[in-house]
């Protein structure tokens, strides 16, 4: 016994000894000196321009050595099901140019896999993320990734003459590297070329919309007497209850349809007229559309199962029909309302104005960006960054966007009159059961690492039904907003972790308004919301983002 | 004792020694040495740093911890439920394993005894989903208890704080009381049967001889397990919690377990994760100590 308390004493000792001689601060210092001026193009953009404007006649670099290799690549989505081959574009791109790919997916939490293969130093060939997530900066402060444009200098030439410059200024870090390249990105020649579409949609279901009446759901008295209306006539649906409104799930860090979505319906403005960040969440008409959501959940209209569900629960009530009325990602619901299609076309969700501000004006929906979705990165593990570098270079390039997105020629796709188009069969799997079509064919970026929206643009077919409703709803309707994104704080800083804590009070705090029995209590809650962030940095974190954006307007070259 | 004699013991023991090597290793491998780990605690670290590089900060984390905002709700819905498990969860296998014992019907026992320690096998991912089911406003729960008359509208069980800890207990106490009754029925099939002979010889009915025979006899089982029991009160069943969790009941499931999973490893803020790991290990260890002289005093007996 004496012992034991003798070695609990000679560790709590080493402790107080070991924390005595470090009285360092960590103190996040940014190296000012080396920062680049936004407003400036970077180097390598410039060597993508020059690439493009000399336009020598390189040859693909993935022809240098087509041997057989594979490469281990990590997806940060839990979600993403689909093994590399077994289906004919997989194996048509192995063939041309000797890589296999060994996906490697997380199976729970997305931010626990990526960080602990950070930690331990495990990251395999290649990995890809969201832009927004804090890891891509800890891989490259913690150099475990490579610059792109130093591998592409060292083995790559190729690389310069397909990459976009807009995108690669884009993501020119400070040190002046690009360490990552995006997919789904529109750069600022492309919005000017196509009209710009959003993902962000109200939906509601077709038959029920029309039953009562098609009623203008713009305005609060509008909306709930529509959800009122719904549900006095369809109580049920197969037997079970119908849920007069749905949203994207709830987390533990809220609910993007109470909060982005509903914000750009109501068109509330990014920044004011000169230039400043406007903080959405304080808007008068964000409030009352928050109440009128309060209103509806004290009438019922609110099936608890929307707090609750996490996506699986919803893609089955969605292919059932259950929901009347959605705030929800369209590209989210394809196959669910697929098969609401082929049950009875009749039944389908389709898109409609949803809520809006007092003026009725348009909503501003997000459209797709520069930043775009993901990023790929090549890590230091990478047993073989050339082969790596080229098979991007390959996956970046027309020819190989191409083969992404129509699959081999002859098999998928034949040529006629100089434009690739699908074979009826293959369009027909495409447009009604995705799933196998995915695994036969393995095109329509089934793979979409590295997809080039704007790119494939010339090959798209017109969208049919139930998509093409959707899809052409959005038109007019988006807009371009590549200077809100990347406000992200440095992760790990003060600041990172007290918006951390912001954020998941609020995850706490936005079910407790919506089930708030009174408007009292819901001014209450609110107001102690408010007070908390005040008390968390709101104002510094605030700031920091005002800076970010002012940054990324110069980068960007508006005003 | 002497050199020479350890020598000596050590000698005549060898083939003992020497089969107990393996386990010493294994555990002086995986349990002892990465401890060294608990350094990060005291220290600034960053997941794309080594150990050594990142900074000391001395307890600059445990205070972080105890002057966070959640820190009295985390140890609220901790203890407080392990308590109530402590309370409940802790007799009722023993009561279940001195009813089974009672049971003459050898063939009935041994189907309730499957039958109980059947759900011990299944994963919380499949027992939790099982819970969301019944509990929700159209599942098997709310249909009994309207059936019956006891409430006049379905409850969404889940998305109400107030009846987390409850689910949280019975389920867990559904899911191991078969299971934990095992260990306390090995330890009443020990007893020597001519005990009981001579009980019904001195007139004793069934509650006399539990009274004065089966719970006596299993007295140092329960004490031992009691005081494992005990030390483990900050660890809340993380499975259980996380499946059963969500926005709605978060003011009563946030667990410490959940704490350090969001904020420290989902985060990336180990040297914090390890700060709070390292803080439930010395309140174990102090609570294993106490009940452990606690029971001596009062039993006499005790783990060590």
């Amino acid at each position: 016994m004496k012992k034991v308390l003798a070695m609990v004493l000679i560790v709590a000792l080493m402790g107080v000894f070991l924390t005595a001689c470090s009285e360092q601060k960590t103190e996040q210092t940014q190296s000012q000196s080396e920062k680049k001026d936004p407003s400036e193009p970077s180097e390598i953009a410039e060597k993508v321009e020059e690439a493009k404007v000399a336009n020598e006649e390189i040859q693909p670099s993935y022809l240098d050595d087509t041997s057989p290799i594979t490469l281990d690549w990590y997806i940060n989505f839990s979600w993403f099901p689909t093994k590399w081959g077994g289906d004919a574009t997989s194996e048509y791109i192995t063939e041309k140019t000797g890589v296999s790919i060994n996906y490697i997916v997380p199976a729970g939490n997305e931010a626990e896999k990526i960080n602990s293969m950070i930690a331990g130093d495990t990251l395999p060939d290649l990995i890809t993320l969201g832009w927004w997530e804090s890891q891509v900066d800890a891989m490259i402060q913690g150099d475990l990734v490579y610059a792109l444009d130093e591998l592409a200098e060292e083995y790559d030439p190729y690389f310069f003459q397909v990459a976009n410059s807009g995108r690669i200024n884009w993501y020119t870090k400070d040190d002046g590297h690009v360490y990552g390249y995006p997919n789904a990105s529109y750069s600022p020649e492309d919005y000017e070329k196509y009209e710009l579409t959003s993902n962000q949609t109200f939906l509601v279901r077709k038959d029920m919309y029309e039953a009562i009446g098609s009623p203008d759901m713009r305005t609060p008295e509008g909306f709930l007497q529509a959800l009122r209306d719904v549900k006095a006539m369809f109580p049920e649906v197969n037997g079970q209850p119908l849920i007069p409104i749905g949203f994207h799930d709830f987390n533990d860090e809220g609910c993007s349809s109470l909060e982005e979505y509903l914000q750009n319906f109501l068109a509330i403005q990014q920044e004011d007229e000169n230039g400043n960040l406007v903080d959405r969440t304080k808007d008068p008409e964000y409030i009352e559309w928050l109440k009128v959501f309060r209103q509806a959940n004290e009438e019922g209209l609110i099936a608890v199962d929307v707090f609750i569900d996490s996506r699986p629960q919803m893609e089955e009530k969605i292919a059932q029909g259950r929901y009347f009325s959605m705030l929800y990602q369209r590209s989210d619901l394809t196959a669910q309302n697929n098969i609401r299609f082929q049950e009875d076309p009749d039944t389908v969700y389709i898109a409609v104005d949803g809520p809006a501000n007092d003026r009725l004006d348009q909503p501003l929906l997000d459209g797709d960006g520069i930043a775009g979705w993901t990023l790929t990165l090549i890590s230091k593990n990478c047993k073989d960054p050339e082969r790596a570098i080229k098979f991007m270079s390959y996956m970046m390039s027309e020819e190989g966007q191409l083969d992404l997105f129509m699959g081999p020629e002859g098999v998928t796709w034949e040529n006629i009159n100089g434009k690739p188009t699908w074979k009826p069969e293959v369009k027909e799997t495409l447009d009604t059961d995705r799933n196998t079509f995915d695994n036969l064919y393995g095109a329509s970026y089934t793979y979409w690492m590295l997809m080039d929206n704007p790119m494939s643009k010339q090959w798209e077919s017109e969208p049919v039904e139930p998509f093409a409703q959707l899809y052409n709803w959005t038109k007019g309707k988006a807009v371009n907003k590549s200077q809100y994104s990347d406000l992200t704080l440095e992760p790990g800083s003060k600041l990172a972790i007290e918006e951390g804590k912001i954020n998941s009070e609020w995850g706490e705090t936005l079910p407790q308004l919506i089930m708030a029995e009174t408007e009292e209590e819901f001014d209450q809650i609110w107001t102690e919301f408010m007070s908390y962030r005040e008390e968390h940095s709101w104002e510094e974190i605030f700031d920091y983002q005002q800076q970010k954006l002012d940054d990324n307007k110069k980068r960007l070259g508006i005003n | 004792m002497t050199n020479t004699n350890i020598l000596k013991k050590i000698k005549v023991q060898r083939t003992l020694l020497l089969m107990v090597l393996p386990g010493v290793l294994w555990m002086i491998i995986f349990n002892y040495l990465p401890m060294y780990g608990i350094i990060i605690a005291f220290k600034e670290f960053k997941i794309y740093q080594s150990m050594f590089e990142a900074p000391w900060v001395g307890f600059y984390h445990f205070i972080e911890f105890f002057k966070d905002e959640d820190f009295f709700l985390v140890m609220k819905n901790t203890l407080g439920m392990s308590f109530l498990k402590l309370l409940i969860g802790f007799p009722l296998p023993i009561a279940f394993a001195v009813l089974l014992n009672e049971l003459k019907l050898s063939r009935f026992k041994k189907n309730i005894q499957t039958i109980s320690y059947l759900p011990h096998f299944l994963s919380w991912v499949v027992l939790g989903g099982i819970m969301i089911t019944w509990t929700s406003e159209a599942g098997l729960v709310n249909e009994v208890l309207l059936g019956i008359g006891i409430i006049q509208k379905p409850i969404a069980f889940l998305g109400d704080p107030k009846y987390f800890w409850g689910i949280a207990i019975a389920s867990d106490i559904w899911k191991e009381i078969g299971w934990n009754a095992i260990i306390y029925l090995a330890a009443i099939a020990a007893i020597d049967v001519s005990m009981y002979e001579a009980a019904v010889i001195d007139g004793a009915n069934r509650f006399q001889k539990i009274k004065y025979i089966t719970l006596p006899s299993i007295a140092p089982t329960i004490a031992m397990l009691f005081i494992l029991a005990v030390s483990g009160v900050l660890n809340s069943n993380f499975d259980q919690v996380f499946v059963l969790n969500n926005p709605l009941n978060s003011n009563a499931s946030e667990v410490l377990d959940l704490y350090v999973y969001r904020t420290g490893i989902r985060a990336a803020r180990y040297s914090y994760a390890t700060a709070i790991g390292l803080f439930k290990s010395v309140v174990a260890f102090a609570l294993l100590f106490t009940a452990n002289k606690v029971t001596r005093r009062l039993t006499g007996n005790s783990l060590f």
